[in-house]
C-alpha cells in the first residue's frame, strides 16, 4: 500500500434511499471524468456504482432502515480508482451461488457488478455491507 | 410485446427448460434454439435497459444483445450444472460493450448526450423566457423529458466538448475583435495549381503546329492584336482569327483529356 499517501479520497454521505443513488452517480461521474479513463469506462463504473447503491436501497427498504445513511468513498489513486459503498441496510442475504433470472433479478445485478469493474470485495456483518471496487485505469479494460 | 413474451416465459418451468437444453445439446435443432432464445429474451431485455442511457438505442443494444443470447444459447452445456442465466450474462455483456467499443468515435461524445446537451440549452433558454428566471435542473429535465441526472451529466460533459464555431471572435477584446477562427485556417495556395496549369499548358502547346503557336504566344503572351501578328507572320488578319480559333480549339481538347 505504498501509494496510500498518494490517494485523494471524496465521500459523499447520503440518506439510503432511491432518489439519491442519482446523485451518488452523478459524483461518481465527477469523479472518474478527473482520471484516465475512457467514457465507456466511466459509464462503466456509474453503473456499477449504481447497481450497488440500488442493491442497499432496496435493503434498507426491506429491513425497514430507510433512514440510514449510505456512505460512497472514491479514492484516487496514480493507476486506480477504489469506491467503497458503506450501507447499515442490515445484513445482507447470502446469494444463491447459482440462480436463474426469474427467481433473482438481485443475482444478475451483482454478476453484471463484476463483469464492469476490476475487482469486487464485499464484506458485510449484521449491520450492514462494504462493497469494494476497484478499477484500473490507464489500460485497455474491455 | 413485452407482455406477450412474458406470457411465453410463464409457461416455461426451470424443468421445461432445463429438458429444451439437452435436447438442443443433442439434435440442434432450430426451432429449440429459437424457442431457448425466445425463453430468455428478458434477461437480455433487463441488461440492455442498464447500458441505455449512453448514446445507442436501447432497441439495438437489445439486438446486439440477443446474438450474446444466441451464442451462449449454442454454447451452453447443459450437463455442467451452471444456470443458464449465471452463464448467458457475461456473454451478453460482452457483446453490449463491444458495440459500444466498436461505435465509439475519436471524440468519445456520444451523439445522445450532444443531442441532449443541445436541447437542455436550448429549454433552458425558453425557461429563462417563460419563467422570468433561470430555470432549475428540475425544470429543464422535465422540459426535455429527461432524469435530472441525465440532464445534470448532459450539462456537465456536453460542455467540455462543446464545438466552436468558426465564426467565433478569437478575442474578447472590441479593437481586434474582428479576427475569427476562420481567418486562421489554412488553405491550397493557388499558386500551386497556377504551377500546374501552366507545365500542362506547354506540353499542350508542343503539340501545335508551329504558326499556330507563333499565333498563341504573340496573342496571349505578348498581348499583341491580331492585325500586328498578321504582319509579323505575313498572313491577312481574317487568316490569323481562324488559326487562332483553331489553336485555342485544339489547346482546349487536349487540356481537357
Amino acid at each position: 500500500m505504498a501509494d496510500i499517501k498518494e490517494m485523494e479520497c471524496v465521500e459523499i454521505k447520503a440518506p439510503c434511499r432511491p432518489e439519491y443513488v442519482g446523485v451518488i452517480r452523478l459524483a461518481v461521474l465527477g469523479i472518474a471524468s478527473r482520471m484516465d479513463f475512457s467514457f465507456d469506462q466511466v459509464e462503466d463504473l456509474r453503473l456499477a456504482v449504481g447497481e450497488a447503491c440500488a442493491a442497499a436501497v432496496e435493503r434498507a427498504e426491506k429491513n425497514g432502515r430507510q433512514n440510514t445513511d449510505i456512505v460512497v468513498r472514491s479514492c484516487i489513486a496514480q493507476d486506480r480508482l477504489t469506491i467503497d459503498i458503506l450501507d447499515n441496510a442490515g445484513r445482507r442475504e447470502e446469494l444463491p451461488a447459482d440462480f436463474n433470472t426469474d427467481s433473482d433479478p438481485r443475482s444478475i445485478a451483482d454478476l453484471l457488478i463484476t463483469l464492469l469493474v476490476d475487482e469486487v470485495n464485499v464484506f458485510g456483518d449484521d449491520e450492514g455491507t462494504k462493497v469494494s471496487l476497484v478499477k484500473y485505469s490507464g489500460q485497455p479494460h474491455a | 410485446m413485452p407482455n406477450v413474451v412474458d406470457d411465453k416465459v410463464a409457461r416455461w418451468s426451470d424443468e421445461n427448460v432445463e429438458r429444451l437444453f439437452r435436447e438442443y445439446a443433442e439434435t440442434r435443432d432450430p426451432a429449440i434454439r429459437e424457442k431457448l432464445v425466445v425463453i430468455h429474451q428478458n434477461l437480455v431485455r433487463y441488461l440492455a435497459s442498464k447500458f441505455a442511457n449512453r448514446g445507442e438505442s436501447l432497441e439495438d443494444l437489445i439486438q446486439v444483445g440477443l446474438i450474446g443470447l444466441v451464442n451462449a444459447v449454442d454454447r451452453f452445456d447443459p450437463n455442467r450444472g451452471t444456470k443458464f442465466s449465471t452463464f448467458a450474462t457475461p456473454t451478453i455483456v460482452g457483446e453490449i460493450r463491444r458495440h459500444f467499443r466498436d461505435n465509439s468515435w475519436s471524440l468519445k461524445v456520444p451523439r445522445r448526450l450532444q443531442e441532449l446537451n443541445a436541447a437542455a440549452n436550448k429549454a433552458s433558454e425558453k425557461l429563462t423566457q417563460k419563467l422570468g428566471h433561470p430555470p432549475s435542473v428540475q425544470e429543464i429535465a422535465k422540459e426535455i423529458g429527461a432524469t435530472e441526472e441525465e440532464t445534470l451529466a448532459a450539462i456537465e460533459l456536453g460542455n467540455a466538448y462543446e464545438t466552436v464555431s468558426l465564426d467565433s471572435k478569437l478575442s474578447n477584446e472590441e479593437d481586434d475583435g474582428k479576427q475569427t477562427l476562420t481567418e486562421f485556417l489554412g488553405e491550397t495556395d493557388s499558386g500551386l495549381e497556377d504551377i500546374e496549369t501552366l507545365r500542362d499548358l506547354t506540353k499542350a502547346m508542343e503539340k501545335l503546329e508551329p504558326r499556330e503557336r507563333a499565333i498563341i504566344y504573340y496573342r496571349f503572351f505578348r498581348d499583341m492584336p491580331q492585325t500586328e501578328v498578321a504582319k509579323k507572320l505575313n498572313i491577312s488578319q481574317m487568316h490569323v482569327s481562324r488559326l487562332q480559333q483553331k489553336a485555342l480549339k485544339r489547346l482546349k481538347d487536349i487540356l481537357s483529356n
